[in-house]
């Protein structure tokens, strides 16, 4: 494996609200490796998203991060004053977002929102400009982009401003693209085109992406590796393919039963019972602890997160290995 | 299409159209002579179907194929343009519609228990208020009433006396399904009704689908985009693109040997879970996009996207043949091909 491009470590993100303190991210580290794929997966208020824009720096009052460091090619990101960050966002680290007709400016043209974001980093003609937008228009797939970069985002569909929001996240030719689930709101014959074309435009540019989704199915069809949050702590993390052919932690295999693709059709669906705690309520030791087959007295303590190779696991009682000794 | 006795909703040949209001400067334009463009949307169009009692239909399709403008058009909330919903030979809407004796036997669940949820109003009159206006309770009676159709859905009778607020989204959900279930509708219809839970909650609600469907014998008509929900709740699955039906059929048939290529093509579409290896999944992504409702294309309406186009799918329409497995294509699909 390549050198780590990005290093988080021990990351805490805390929001103070009006009823209490809470961590959306506890104490989370992972690397990404130069051109790698990563999936962040977990459901509602597990803290992937979270994460992600910490990295970015874009937490906002009442949130801050409150411990840990995230390192990009060994330079400390957490602490960074605003006009640095800002510097930093789009030209080393890009982000994509869920709803891209909330990201794009419904007022500027697509060309025009394009160029201030080329803008933002370097200053290149006009002409220079447009080719480049033009250039990475064609590249995401926006046919006769030499004319429909002159639209506006109302004139374009879902998936097409959903392509736009990914060509300016690529501008600027970031090592690592953030993408927090850019499938989700688009429909799956226009996801399987982004997907095909998102995992092909990453091995040719060799762009490392954090995949943020909370479909496993997805995921699996682009990222390499997976980290599985629950809670805001990272609970599960190794290869895509055999964490999900063997997940150790009980609510990772849960996730997996609750897929209907994989059930026999009419059986029950294996459930996991209730649904997860306030992060202002945590239970005590393991968060999953109320939802979980497995729990006893040891689970009264949070578990560490252990290394095993390439895995990773935060459980008292993980799952056996199967055929492995 | 032969029309079962047994069938419990019959559609037929329904279309709706929605054509915006004419401004007044456009009324003015065409008082003056200049001709007015209308913009109408076909967003059903000759849709036929039948649900058997105890039957549970899926109606699937991306977005803006019309799905759920179907669902609502059955449900009595939007009247058809041309052709009529029937449920036990009465028509749903139209002339002669009676509404007590059919918007009663339909119910309605709907995608977002956020939305779907009078957020002042407590569980328990929310559940009981259609049952008491239609006299199927009294008001002494409601009280246990409620909580009967709360321990059907899986919360606690405290439940009764709590705010939507309370409760997460997997418990409103249930909530909406008990106050649609406590109008003891005979048909229940659900416009994508796991589609904004997370995946844990997914399962704990379509479990409780499938329960009704075991202790109650529910008739549903299950509106998703979902295929992989569709293929584990549902009897018969319809697929829609662009307003009408391409293809319907029993739901093992239809995902094992789909016949028309767009339905194969949304099949192939669908992410797998990858746990053999890894190796690259490779997509076979549906060229271009959904064509506008506002015009869609000259004959069969995935002309533009499909791989096997040839020169009468430009010009002729295909109809839906008659068969249990039915596809409305000039060519279709034989089996599934390597």
């Amino acid at each position: 494996m390549s050198a780590a491009l990005l290093e988080v470590s021990g990351l805490t993100t805390r929001f103070d609200t009006r009823n209490g303190s809470l961590n959306a991210v506890e104490d989370v580290s992972f690397t990404v490796a130069e051109g790698e794929i990563v999936g962040l997966v977990g459901e509602s208020g597990s803290g992937k998203s979270v994460t992600g824009f910490s990295i970015l720096g874009l937490i906002d009052p009442p949130g801050r991060i409150v411990s840990g460091s995230v390192k990009l090619n060994g330079r400390e990101l957490v602490g960074l004053s605003h006009a640095e960050l800002r510097s930093m966002r789009g030209r080393e680290i890009a982000m994509v977002f869920q709803d891209p007709s909330a990201t794009l400016n419904p007022v500027l043209t697509i060309g025009r929102q394009m160029r201030l974001a080329i803008a933002a980093h370097e200053s290149l003609s006009e002409q220079a400009a447009n080719a480049r937008c033009i250039e990475v228009l064609t590249t995401v797939g926006i046919p006769d982009a030499a004319r429909r970069i002159e639209a506006y985002p109302h004139q374009y569909s879902g998936g097409m401003r959903q392509r736009v929001a990914i060509a300016i996240a690529l501008l600027n030719r970031p090592k690592l693209i953030i993408c927090d689930e850019p499938t989700t709101a688009l429909d799956v014959s226009i996801q399987a085109q982004i997907l095909t074309e998102m995992k092909s435009l990453a091995a040719k540019l060799g762009t490392a992406m954090i995949w943020i989704s909370h479909d496993l199915a997805t995921v699996s069809s682009v990222a390499s590796r997976i980290l599985v949050m629950y809670a805001g702590r990272l609970i599960e993390a190794g290869p895509i393919a055999e964490v999900l052919r063997q997940p150790r932690h009980p609510y990772t295999k849960g996730l997996l039963n609750s897929l209907p693709g994989i059930a026999t059709p009419g059986q029950d669906l294996v459930q996991i019972p209730g649904s997860m705690p306030s992060l202002i309520d945590l239970p005590e030791g393991c968060s999953f602890r109320p939802r979980c087959d497995f729990a006893d007295g040891e689970c009264g303590v949070m578990p560490a997160l252990s290394v095993d190779g390439a895995r990773s696991l935060r459980c008292h009682h993980a799952l056996a290995r199967g055929t492995a000794p | 299409m032969t029309t079962s006795r047994e069938a419990l909703v019959q559609v037929e040949a329904v279309s709706k159209r929605f054509t915006p209001d004419i401004s007044f400067g456009d009324r003015l334009a065409s008082w003056l002579g200049s001709p007015v463009e209308t913009r109408t949307v076909h967003a059903v169009d000759q849709v036929s179907f039948d649900i058997r009692r105890g039957e549970v239909l899926g109606l699937v399709g991306e977005s803006g194929c019309g799905k759920s403008t179907l669902g609502r058009v059955v449900a009595g909330i939007h009247p058809p343009s041309n052709g009529q919903a029937m449920i036990d030979g009465l028509t749903v809407m139209g002339e002669g519609r009676n509404p007590l004796k059919t918007t009663t036997r339909i119910q309605m669940v709907f995608q977002d228990p956020f939305a779907s949820l009078d957020p002042r109003v407590r569980i328990g009159e929310t559940i009981s208020e259609g049952p008491l206006a239609h006299g199927l309770v009294t008001k002494a009676g409601a009280g246990a009433y409620v909580s009967r159709w709360l321990e059907a859905v899986g919360l606690p009778a405290d439940a009764a006396e709590r705010f939507p607020h309370q409760f997460s989204g997997g418990q409103r959900q249930r909530v909406a399904i008990a106050r649609a279930l406590a109008m003891q509708p005979d048909v229940l219809i659900c416009d994508e009704p796991v589609a904004s839970l997370d995946v844990s909650i997914q399962a704990q609600i379509i479990n409780l689908f499938l329960k009704l469907r075991r202790e109650l014998g529910v008739t549903m008509l299950f509106i998703s985009h979902d295929l992989g929900v569709v293929r584990h709740i549902c009897d018969r699955v319809a697929i829609m693109y662009l307003g009408r039906i391409v293809e319907m059929g029993p739901a093992a048939e239809i995902f094992a040997n789909p016949r028309h290529p767009y339905t194969r093509a949304l099949l192939d579409s669908v992410p797998k879970l990858v746990t053999g290896s890894d190796a690259l999944v490779t997509f076979k992504p549906i060229q271009g996009e959904l064509p506008s409702p506002l015009s869609p294309p000259s004959g069969c309406h995935f002309h533009l996207r499909c791989p096997f186009v040839k020169a009468r799918c430009k010009t002729d329409p295909p109809d839906l043949d008659g068969h249990a497995h039915a596809v409305s294509c000039h060519f279709p699909l034989t089996k599934k091909a390597e």
